[in-house]
């Protein structure tokens, strides 16, 4: 074991000469090569894009989402669309005055441009029409009358034509006061060819329609993918300006911790050049910055300055030894490089755990997290020490520095109590307590989301009581689940196939959740009823096939696809609960089980219910999946560094507590485990665990020189208490802006890591030295003095 | 290697031969699930056995209410097919058609249903028929119509495609006179009668004037006449028990859904509000003017009270003829039969049972 350390750790201590060697004398080479690669990479780095591709949030490699995409170009008729709603305040929306901004509505979303045109329906548009079974058959015409004047007479025609249309509840609110326009739109430009630009979509929408249309009788409801899409680019937007109050809080925190403005401009520039770097970087690499990896940036920046602090410090710590700069930078370079790039690299390969979890999204975030971390390397522990070897900390800093050694931070006395035996007995029983209550807690944990709407944005963003507004008026549900029902080429539409399809949806109606369902075998009932005059006893799949293919003689895009080997059925749910959707496919692979047969098989799951009941078992599974790995390395690490099992657990135990106490804090807080949160707690733990290092490398090198436990871990104070603790600090304040972001996950993201970052804190600060007390890892085992011997 | 082929060919045949079926279930072979989906399906029709109450519908359900139909629970059916009408000869035993021809049978005042026959034995039955005709034919036929024997060649090779085309059409009405004596009504002039409480059938299609073979959709007594309402205006009667049948002259020419006998007059009410009423057994017709454009579906009379119930949330009800009236339901769900319960109407509709309070009821 210790061998095999050995040779592990043997190529950094090497590097760490070498290194010091370019950068302590090459200094204008190893500046101008920073600058020249800052150019490049910035240059990148503003070209990056905003990036919410649909796609990338659902886990493309679980067998519901494979089925989707073998039949995705059948089923493209089936979602992508928005529906704006118009509603008046007035009785109904019976009158000229509303009748002539629907029209004008309709009209603008028309011209609007990734618009299906000819599928565009409203009231407004020609293709929805109202039939009657007449003495003479099937008559119809368009909804709005043919000489519609806006007069009360045509008014009363309008009113009755939607009655008969069948439109209520669909494109007519049940209460008669608002009107919807369905709006599909095309993946691709067909003239240019280009995908389409949701963003500029939902603009679009935003000026064309909300903004011009809406005053005091009318309002404009909007809801669709595109839409959130739309919505959550804007939200991340705003997140910029948190980064703009992070790094000013961080500067102000800087300056009062360090009394340097070059101690406080430095480590800030240098952080933000990591940002630069990290963003460019993904650039390059084709990546773009969606609403998850925006995220990236500020742990970047806050684990940079958190870094960058330490550095500082020791400079700070070293020239009161020797005011010379460079040598003061030199010194804490030596002394800091190793811890350093322990710390850094555990965090990183922290991160890259995340890569197990089969969600391109959270890959991309593991991929831009080690990548940002890698980076820091580069800059806050190479690049920053240089800088400061030519500017120094100023005076008035090291003076400061001066006073605080005279006066011996005896205000960390208070914490060596849990050091003692009586101390870390209470602190662990409180411990032990925590971890019940949060065991017992997080039963309640539950996988996905657990809001209704659109679960990415808040329960009261515009779109989500848009969502509220259509979903109470309408008979539709948001909430949909895509069975895929395949048959041989021509079968879609059999006898056979459309009686077997119409006992699975009766079947799937009876399971609690279910709403109601649609397929290509309720349109055939419908017409068949019409055809025999309207006559509900009717309503049945024939089992003859011509009196089939008469009822289907036209048939609305999504319901079967080009050469009728496909039938999806569509299933309204009452939410997308975990447990419902859980329920839901449960039964339909029951089903499914029971009777698929060689002609038909029944193939789960589109729809944005299907997406989601797929992505919760991917992260039901990948959630112990990830905590196995982010422990498994970070520990290992630890052993590698320190070659005790008692050490390991002094440092893992309070990182575990905490991770417990997250679950905790989500089951009671009500945050589902999704891919928005589940990559907190390896982030969380990738980080916390630098703490951990930091302070018992110190402590273990004061140990080793026979110190009592309790003055070592004063000792560890007085030099790594503060660093820890504004790390801490630095690390919160990069998260805790998040809670504001309009983007719910975002917020999710922000509270929890906001947790971690300072539970993991004070877990390092009281429950390391308790542990180390309880456990007593014998002090020979426990340092390793040649790994740390520059910091002596 | 050869061996482990061997294996697992042998399970890949075990798995495809136990998991996956050859073929769909057919919907005569598989009962009706009991599911609490069932109170939610479209249903046809309903009717009174006793203090019963019985209703049929969509996916072979039946259910049973015994108390005025508050709570309702699943019957157990063979099939899952539409069922279109319900029928009980007593509190105990009771009728139901379907689609694919389906008839069933009940002695358990609607809780079990056994199937009595599919549209494969009507198929049968009539080819049996145009054979047994044709055997039967005499050179006396033939002197007086020297077409019937191709006409009746020509009937039994449609009965025989039909047979082997399957039970594609639905039965439509079940009602029985007396005990003894009832009729199936159906699909393009299908009408079946038995004289033995239903132990035979035979069809007698042939005798109604119905030469375009319209849909029959409905029949009823008034006093020793028996009238059927169908498609395209068709009302026939007779006067002999339902022997010999002629037609009456229509008031309308699109589809009559149902007929009834309400304190000497009868009712047809059909497509697009069309409602009639004859005082002299269906001779003269006067049409009772609704304000409304739906379509009846079906109607209820005890003696006391006619009710109608119709598309959209229709129900129309009253005294006399002249004081129906529209009532207000607040839904717009297909209503297709309706009885009288002690505490107000009880409706069959799209959605499932819909009830109709008392204090509405009366209004």
């Amino acid at each position: 074991m210790k061998r095999m350390a050995e040779r592990l750790l043997t190529p950094i201590r090497r590097s760490e000469q070498w290194v010091e060697y370019l950068l302590f004398h090459q200094r204008p080479w190893v500046l101008s090569t920073f600058l020249l690669i800052t150019l490049v990479l910035g240059w990148q780095a503003v070209q990056i894009r905003p990036d919410a591709s649909f796609i990338k949030m659902i886990p493309t490699s679980h067998p519901y989402v494979e089925n989707y995409l073998t039949y995705q170009d059948d089923l493209s008729g089936l979602g992508n669309s928005v529906r704006v709603a118009v509603a008046t305040t007035d009785e109904d929306i019976f009158t000229a005055e509303f009748q002539d901004v629907l029209r004008l509505v309709t009209d603008e979303l028309f011209f609007i441009s990734g618009v299906d045109r000819a599928a565009l329906q409203s009231i407004w548009t020609p293709n929805v029409r109202w039939t009657e079974v007449t003495e003479e058959g099937f008559v119809g015409g368009p909804v709005i009358p043919p000489d519609f004047d806006g007069s009360e007479a045509t008014l009363d025609q309008l009113r009755i034509n939607v009655l008969r249309s069948g439109q209520v509840g669909r494109l007519v609110a049940n209460d008669f006061r608002s009107a919807i326009i369905e709006v599909p739109l095309l993946d691709f430009d067909p003239e240019t060819g280009e995908r389409l630009d949701y963003q500029v979509f939902s603009e679009r929408l935003e000026l064309q329609i909300r903004d011009q249309f809406s005053n005091d009788q009318i309002s404009i409801h909007i809801t669709g993918f595109a839409k959130i899409v739309g919505d959550l680019i804007d939200g991340a937007k705003q997140v910029a300006l948190f980064f703009a109050l992070a790094i000013v809080i961080t500067m102000v925190l800087l300056y009062l911790y360090s009394r340097s403005v070059q101690g406080t401009l430095i480590p800030l520039a240098c952080s933000l050049i990591a940002v630069i770097w990290q963003l460019g970087l993904l650039n390059a690499l084709g990546f773009g910055i969606d609403p998850y990896s925006m995220l990236v940036p500020f742990l970047v920046f806050a684990i940079a300055v958190s870094h960058g602090v330490q550095i500082v410090n020791a400079i700070r710590l070293e020239s009161l030894n020797d005011p010379d700069k460079w040598h003061a930078a030199r010194s804490a370079f030596r002394l800091l490089y190793i811890p350093g790039l322990t710390a850094l690299v555990s965090d990183g390969i922290g991160f890259f755990t995340l890569m197990v979890i089969d969600i391109q999204v959270i890959q991309e975030l593991a991929i831009a997290a080690s990548l940002g971390v890698a980076v820091i390397i580069l800059t806050n522990l190479l690049l920053l020490p240089l800088l400061m070897s030519y500017v120094g900390v100023g005076n008035k800093a090291i003076e400061h520095a001066r006073l605080q050694a005279r006066q011996g931070g005896e205000h960390w006395r208070v914490l060596t109590w849990f050091a003692t035996k009586k101390g870390a007995s209470t602190a662990l029983g409180v411990a032990v307590l925590l971890a019940f209550l949060g065991v017992f807690a997080a039963q309640g944990l539950q996988i996905g989301d657990l809001d209704r709407g659109a679960p990415e944005l808040r329960a009261d963003s515009r779109y989500n009581l848009d969502n509220d507004f259509i979903t109470s008026n309408y008979s539709t549900s948001s909430d949909v689940f895509v069975v895929m029902a395949v048959t041989e080429p021509d079968q879609c539409s059999s006898p056979v196939t459309l009686s077997a399809v119409e006992r699975f949806q009766y079947q799937m109606q009876a399971v609690p959740g279910v709403q109601s369902s649609v397929s290509l075998a309720d349109l055939s009932k419908r017409i068949t009823s019409g055809l025999n005059e309207g006559n509900p006893k009717w309503r049945a799949v024939s089992r003859n096939q011509f009196v089939i293919n008469a009822s289907l003689a036209f048939v609305p895009g999504g319901l079967m696809n080009s050469d009728c080997s496909l039938l999806p059925v569509i299933l309204f749910l009452d939410d997308h609960k975990a447990e419902t959707l859980t329920r839901v496919s449960d039964a339909v692979e029951q089903f499914a089980e029971n009777y698929n047969s060689d002609s038909l098989q029944y193939l789960l799951a589109a729809g944005n219910a299907g997406f989601e009941a797929a992505t919760n078992q991917v992260i039901a599974r990948a959630q112990y999946e990830m905590l196995a790995w982010v422990y498994g390395v970070v520990s290992l690490l630890c052993l590698l560094t320190f070659r005790s099992v008692k050490t390991v657990l002094c440092i893992i135990l309070p990182l575990a507590l905490t991770s417990l106490l997250c679950q905790a804090l989500m089951a009671l807080m009500g945050i589902g485990v999704k891919v928005a949160t589940l990559p907190v707690i390896a982030l969380g733990v990738g980080i916390g665990v630098d703490y951990g290092i930091y302070i018992y490398s110190r402590l273990s090198n004061y140990l080793s020189q026979g110190m009592k436990l309790t003055d070592a871990y004063f000792e560890t104070l007085k030099t790594t208490g503060k660093p820890v603790a504004f790390t801490g600090l630095t690390l919160a304040i990069g998260v805790v802006l998040w809670v504001f972001s309009p983007i719910k996950f975002q917020a999710d993201m922000g509270i929890l890591l906001t947790f971690m970052f300072l539970w993991n804190m004070l877990g390092a600060l009281i429950l390391l030295p308790a542990l180390t007390a309880f456990l007593k890892p014998h002090p020979e085992l426990t340092s390793s003095p040649e790994l740390f011997e520059n910091e002596r | 290697m050869l061996k482990y082929f061997n294996y697992l060919s042998l399970a890949g045949l075990l798995l495809s031969t136990s998991c996956v079926m050859a073929q769909q279930p057919d919907r005569l072979d598989q009962p009706s699930p009991m599911s609490p989906a069932a109170h939610s399906v479209l249903l046809t029709d309903i009717t009174q056995a006793g203090e019963r109450l019985v209703a049929v519908g969509d996916f072979g359900v039946v259910l049973f209410s015994d108390d005025q139909g508050h709570s309702w629970s699943q019957a157990q059916v063979p099939v899952t097919t539409l069922l279109t009408s319900v029928h009980f000869t007593s509190s105990e035993s009771g009728w139901v058609t379907g689609h694919d021809g389906v008839l069933l049978f009940s002695d358990t005042a609607g809780a079990e249903w056994q199937l009595f026959f599919d549209g494969n034995q009507i198929n049968q039955k009539k080819v049996d028929y145009f054979e047994a005709q044709i055997a039967l034919l005499t050179d006396d036929d033939l002197a007086d119509d020297p077409f019937l024997e191709d006409d009746l060649a020509f009937d039994l090779e449609d009965a025989q495609f039909a047979l082997e085309e399957g039970p594609v059409n639905p039965l439509l009405n079940v009602w029985f006179m007396n005990q003894q004596t009832g009729f199936l009504l159906g699909a393009y002039g299908l009408a079946l009668r038995t004289d033995d409480g239903g132990q035979h059938w035979s069809i007698f299609s042939s005798d109604l004037p119905n030469p375009d073979q319209f849909h029959l959709n409905a029949m009823t007594q008034l006093n020793d006449s028996l009238v059927i309402a169908g498609e395209a205006g068709l009302l026939l009667r007779s006067d002999d028990q339902g022997h010999s049948w002629y037609e009456l002259p229509s008031p309308y020419e699109g589809s009559f859904f149902d007929v009834i006998a309400h304190q000497e007059a009868l009712f047809v009410l059909g497509l697009r509000g069309h409602l009639f009423m004859s005082l002299d057994g269906g001779f003269d017709w006067q049409e009772i003017p609704v304000d409304t454009t739906v379509s009846f579906m079906g109607a209820y009379s005890d003696g006391e009270r006619l009710a109608i119930a119709g598309l959209a949330g229709t129900l129309l009800s009253g005294d006399q003829p002249e004081q129906l009236q529209l009532l207000s339901t607040g839904t717009r769900q297909h209503f297709n039969a309706v009885v009288r319960t002690t505490e107000g109407w009880v409706l069959a509709g799209e959605q499932g049972i819909f009830r109709q309070g008392k204090q509405e009821g009366t209004q």
